[in-house]
């Protein structure tokens, strides 16, 4: 083998180790853990949304807790207060559906 | 052998019978004596009745021989890493049931919860299909209150349908296998337990738990039971100490005792706490045994002092009598005379010292070891017999009356003596034309064998002491003898754990040995 090459390989071949190296540990430590999809205020829209169309298809007014909860959501949210907001929400979302009657 | 002694100051101790049968010195003062005390070495006050020794606490370096041992060698330490051992593994095996019962309970609880999550949906998957699958994940995302679901349905590709995670994570590959899954939970690192279930028609669902505060709880909860376990270990080191403190104080006292006894202080005791626990039967026993030793010293004592006094004299007399014949005697008959006679004198001095080391042999209980079952009524036909033609020659009628067979557990030897001393004495001072009785009869704890004559008697203040060692009563004096041959009837009757009585048999003296063991099945027969 030419003495030129074969230099050439010997200060190449530990750069190549190193970035392989360096490829490989930045590969598995930048493994995202997967993101929870209902704690983002997307989330909380779809909520309101959700409690918006069983309000109106409730034959009754809703309870003051309702109406509590859902103020009390949509306010956190807006603050970016995301999971506590989703957390009422989903109350009252719930309490508005064991009001409706099973069709 | 006689009944009665010599006047009470003789230089003796004066003894009184205990009513346990055992001789316990009355008076420990040191005998009058006009010769070197044989016992200059003992002292006067060898074991009195010691009161509690004081609670001296010497050191224990000097206690033990001027070097404790090392810390390895030590019993004290070996107790208290014992107890330091068993309190770490009682608290170690306190603390895994409480995490086990607490952290595990929260491990089981999710568990139960996804399984019974699966339970719903495939029945919903089953009602359904896919559409009602997709339905109700959604309405659970939305009815979760506890805000712990998560839940993933992907295609065939691992596209998600439905579910609140973005992508299916990569590590969750194999199905049944629950995995404990790094999440982000808006914008904050969260830990979930998660487990893959596939689905007919090659779609994949994804159910599981988002457990990060019982994570958090599980790992205060292990921290608190593992400070808890170092608190405990160094509460054992100190227990530890104070046990092994404990050991050695109490070893102590009973080293200070010893090492006190043995330069010469035999008056300490081993303190006893009234605890009544271990410790305090060891001391009761170490004393009990300081006292038997003391009762013993102090008739070597007594003997010692008996010898020089009650000894001396036949020694002085065979001496003057050599010595007369030696200065005086004119022809060889006198001479031989005087030899033959100084001859007896010494006969009898041997005799007495035999009797003494008879005596003492018996005290020490070594006799016991010849112990065995035996016919009583033999050996009293034997000792009737001996002594018939002495009684005849005197005047007397020995008469014997015992059942054909009284079974006895001990020395047929030391009896035979002891019976056949108490013969020799009634014989010797029955006057002639009287009776001497040899009976035997059973009691109510085991065996009497009385021997009565019609003598002089022995007068109640004299019969305490005519068990003594050397006592001569007054009508004794005119009788050879040494003044050992009751206190031998008394040493076999207690080597045999039973008792010597005298009382007056109106006239003359009735002597009762009584030995406790078999009862007489057949005396009545």
């Amino acid at each position: 083998m030419d003495v030129d090459l074969r230099r050439s390989i010997g200060l190449g071949l530990p750069l190549v180790l190193l970035t392989c190296a360096t490829l490989a540990t930045s590969a598995g430590g930048d493994a995202v853990p997967p993101a929870v999809t209902t704690d983002t205020p997307e989330y909380c829209h779809k909520l309101m949304d959700r409690i918006g169309q069983a309000l109106r298809a409730a034959s009754t007014p809703p309870p003051l807790e309702v109406v509590s909860l859902s103020s009390e959501g949509e306010h956190m949210c807006d603050d970016g207060l995301t999971r506590g907001g989703i957390l009422r929400l989903r109350r009252a979302l719930l309490i508005l559906e064991q009001m409706t009657p099973p069709p | 052998m006689n009944f009665f002694g010599r006047p009470a100051n003789a230089g003796l101790a004066p003894f009184q019978q205990a009513p346990d049968g055992l001789a316990h010195a009355d008076d420990p003062a040191s005998p009058q004596s006009d010769v070197p005390n044989p016992n200059a070495g003992v002292p006067d006050t060898a074991f009195p009745d010691a009161a509690p020794s004081e609670d001296r606490r010497p050191d224990d370096r000097r206690l033990l021989g001027g070097r404790a041992p090392d810390l390895l060698h030590s019993a004290g330490f070996r107790f208290a890493m014992v107890y330091a051992v068993l309190l770490a593994i009682s608290a170690a095996a306190l603390a895994l049931y409480l995490w086990w019962a607490t952290a595990g309970l929260l491990d089981r609880q999710t568990e139960a919860a996804i399984r019974a999550d699966v339970q719903g949906l495939s029945e919903r998957w089953d009602e359904g299909g896919l559409p009602a699958l997709v339905l109700t994940i959604r309405e659970r995302l939305e009815q979760n209150v506890d805000d712990d679901a998560i839940y993933l349905l992907a295609d065939q590709s691992m596209r998600p349908l439905a579910g609140n995670l973005r992508a299916w994570p990569e590590p969750v590959s194999r199905a049944d296998v629950l995995y404990e899954l790094a999440v982000t939970r808006a914008g904050q690192p969260a830990l979930a337990q998660v487990q893959r279930y596939d689905l007919p028609g090659g779609f994949h669902l994804l159910i599981g738990r988002d457990v990060q505060a019982r994570a958090k709880l599980r790992t205060l909860l292990t921290d608190a039971l593992l400070w808890g376990l170092i608190v405990v270990a160094v509460m054992a080191l100190g227990g530890a100490f104070v046990v092994r403190s404990l050991f050695r104080r109490t070893l102590a006292s009973v080293s200070a005792t010893a090492a006190a006894i043995s330069t010469g202080d035999f008056s300490r005791r081993v303190r006893v706490s009234g605890r009544g626990d271990e410790f305090d039967q060891l001391a009761e026993t170490i004393n009990d045994m300081l006292d038997r030793i003391g009762r013993l010293m102090e008739g070597v004592r007594e003997v010692s002092n008996a010898i020089a006094h009650d000894l001396r004299t036949p020694i002085t007399r065979a001496r003057a009598r050599l010595e007369d014949a030696a200065l005086h005697a004119e022809t060889t008959v006198e001479l031989h005379a005087a030899i033959e006679r100084a001859t007896g004198d010494l006969d009898g001095i041997v005799a007495v010292f035999q009797a003494l080391l008879r005596i003492s042999e018996i005290e020490a209980g070594s006799r016991r070891s010849a112990f065995t079952e035996f016919n009583l009524a033999t050996i009293l036909a034997d000792v009737a017999e001996l002594y018939e033609p002495l009684a005849e020659s005197n005047g007397l009628r020995l008469l014997l009356d015992t059942p054909a067979n009284v079974p006895v557990w001990g020395d047929p030897e030391m009896l035979r003596q002891a019976v056949g001393n108490l013969t020799d004495n009634a014989v010797k001072f029955s006057p002639p034309g009287g009776a001497v009785l040899l009976s035997a009869r059973a009691a109510p704890a085991g065996v009497e064998v009385t021997v009565a004559d019609q003598g002089p008697g022995i007068p109640a203040e004299d019969r305490s002491r005519a068990v003594e060692r050397f006592f001569r009563g007054e009508a004794a004096r005119s009788t050879p003898g040494s003044g050992l041959g009751l206190a031998l009837v008394q040493a076999v009757a207690h080597l045999h754990g039973g008792t010597l009585h005298l009382e007056d048999a109106g006239p003359g003296l009735r002597a009762t040995l009584s030995l406790p063991g078999q009862l007489v099945t057949e005396l009545s027969s």
